[in-house]
């Protein structure tokens, strides 16, 4: 059974863990985000632990009446970045432009024939969904997952991200259709 | 303008968010370049999937470090940088609290956006659901076999309607689905041996709607009790409608 009775100041409105409990309510989002990052459960809680931590701390900078998903988003990105600059490990900030560059080179709707729903057919089967995003380098990922998955706004994926609103748009462009081939490419190589 | 200008108008377009002037450049664009509105489709079909899809793409955290977060705020709350007992009698009450929290934003806002969501989570599931169960050369079966299967299969009570018959449908299979807002009753017929779906969702309002998702038609409707949703390749509309409207006669 559990007791209603709260040991912090119940009346005071904003304390750390009312806060705390606002926040929990995206844990899972939050969580699969580390997940998509990290790519490893421990550092994923990890991350997970720092970013709440720092936002139960911060949480007097946080503007009642915005997002506090988005809010929370920006914390993880944050942590994330700082994270991988001080460890010594791979390129520490991508390189936009060659991010971009690399893009273009991914080819057109090569697929002849096919119609988003045939793609909708095969995209039925989540693991294929789930691999195709994979499969996705990460700048692009995020915009395409921040966007369609979780709704935020392109500002509010801006600010997470740390990246003008003119990137957004043009990773989301062609992010969605990296993923869009991904998946014809899967539905043809399996021969579905 | 230049494909490679439109291209980051394109999402704003797609999501229906763009500016009156950014709509009409790219729609005066479209019109003259087959590669941008393949490109469009592209980005809609995605977004409908990866919207549709949300529920599931999303994972559940460990139990363990919700328990560890809400503890953490506790000690937080009280300006203790050490978990003690204190702390931790917080942390149960603090996560107890998010399980209500958690419980009373997860139901359903009904809006015209989420029937469209809604629609598309079924289309996938009717796409899903035949090329499981309803192979074009399954035997039909009969409304009262339909609810036995029901029945005895799922443990569901529902009286599987008789009036899509007059209008040529046959029942080939039915299922329980799962989707966004709960169980759902799955119905396959086939109208002429193409594939339609009656899914009947018990518990649920939504607002009568007739949209075309992906190539399919449906069509929305309730009885006060029960929300319905067929869903048929585009091109037999009226016949869809007509079944429609005598599944709602009957269920009158």
């Amino acid at each position: 059974m559990f007791s209603r009775r709260r040991q912090t100041a119940t009346t005071e409105h904003g304390t750390a863990d009312e806060f705390g409990a606002a926040a929990l309510e995206f844990l899972d989002v939050l969580y699969t985000a580390a997940l998509r990052l990290t790519r490893r459960p421990d550092q994923a809680d990890d991350l997970v632990q720092d970013t709440y931590l720092k936002a139960i701390r911060a949480r007097a900078r946080f503007e009642q009446g915005t997002n506090l998903k988005a809010w929370m988003y920006t914390i993880l990105h944050n942590t994330w970045r700082n994270r991988r600059r001080d460890g010594a490990r791979a390129p520490v900030d991508y390189n936009s432009e060659a991010v971009e560059l690399a893009a273009d080179g991914a080819g057109g709707l090569s697929a002849q024939g096919e119609t988003p729903e045939t793609l909708l057919l095969r995209a039925t089967l989540d693991e294929d969904l789930q691999a195709a995003l994979d499969g996705l380098s990460e700048p692009f990922r995020e915009v395409v997952w921040l966007r369609d998955v979780d709704e935020l706004s392109y500002q509010e994926i801006a600010e997470a991200l740390d990246i003008p609103v003119g990137t957004v748009m043009s990773r989301l462009s062609r992010g969605r259709k990296q993923l869009f081939d991904a998946l014809m490419q899967r539905g043809c190589t399996q021969g579905v | 303008m230049p494909c490679q200008q439109i291209e980051s108008l394109l999402p704003s377009f797609v999501d229906g968010v763009a500016r009156p002037d950014e709509t009409r450049v790219v729609e005066a664009h479209l019109s003259s370049c087959a590669a941008c509105r393949e490109a469009v489709a592209a980005q809609r079909a995605v977004r409908a999937v990866l919207q549709a899809r949300a529920l599931v793409l999303t994972l559940p955290a460990p139990p363990g470090l919700r328990t560890r977060l809400a503890a953490r705020a506790a000690d937080e709350a009280q300006g203790m940088p050490v978990l003690g007992w204190g702390g931790r009698l917080t942390a149960f009450a603090a996560a107890a609290m998010v399980v209500l929290v958690v419980g009373s934003v997860a139901l359903p806002v009904v809006t015209t956006r989420s029937t469209v969501l809604l629609a598309a989570q079924l289309v996938l599931d009717h796409l899903k659901c035949f090329t499981i169960d309803g192979d074009a050369d399954t035997a039909p079966i009969s409304a009262e076999q339909g609810a036995a299967i029901l029945k005895s299969e799922y443990g569901y009570t529902f009286a599987v309607p008789q009036a899509a018959a007059a209008e040529g449908m046959s029942l080939v299979a039915v299922r329980q689905c799962l989707y966004g807002d709960g169980l759902a009753a799955h119905l396959l017929y086939r109208l002429d041996g193409a594939p339609v779906s009656l899914f009947v969702m018990p518990g649920l309002a939504r607002p009568a709607a007739e949209l075309d998702l992906f190539g399919q038609d449906q069509i929305v409707w309730n009885d006060g009790q029960k929300t319905y949703m067929l869903v048929g390749q585009a091109g037999a509309h009226d016949r869809l409608r007509r079944v429609a409207s005598q599944l709602g006669n009957e269920a009158r």
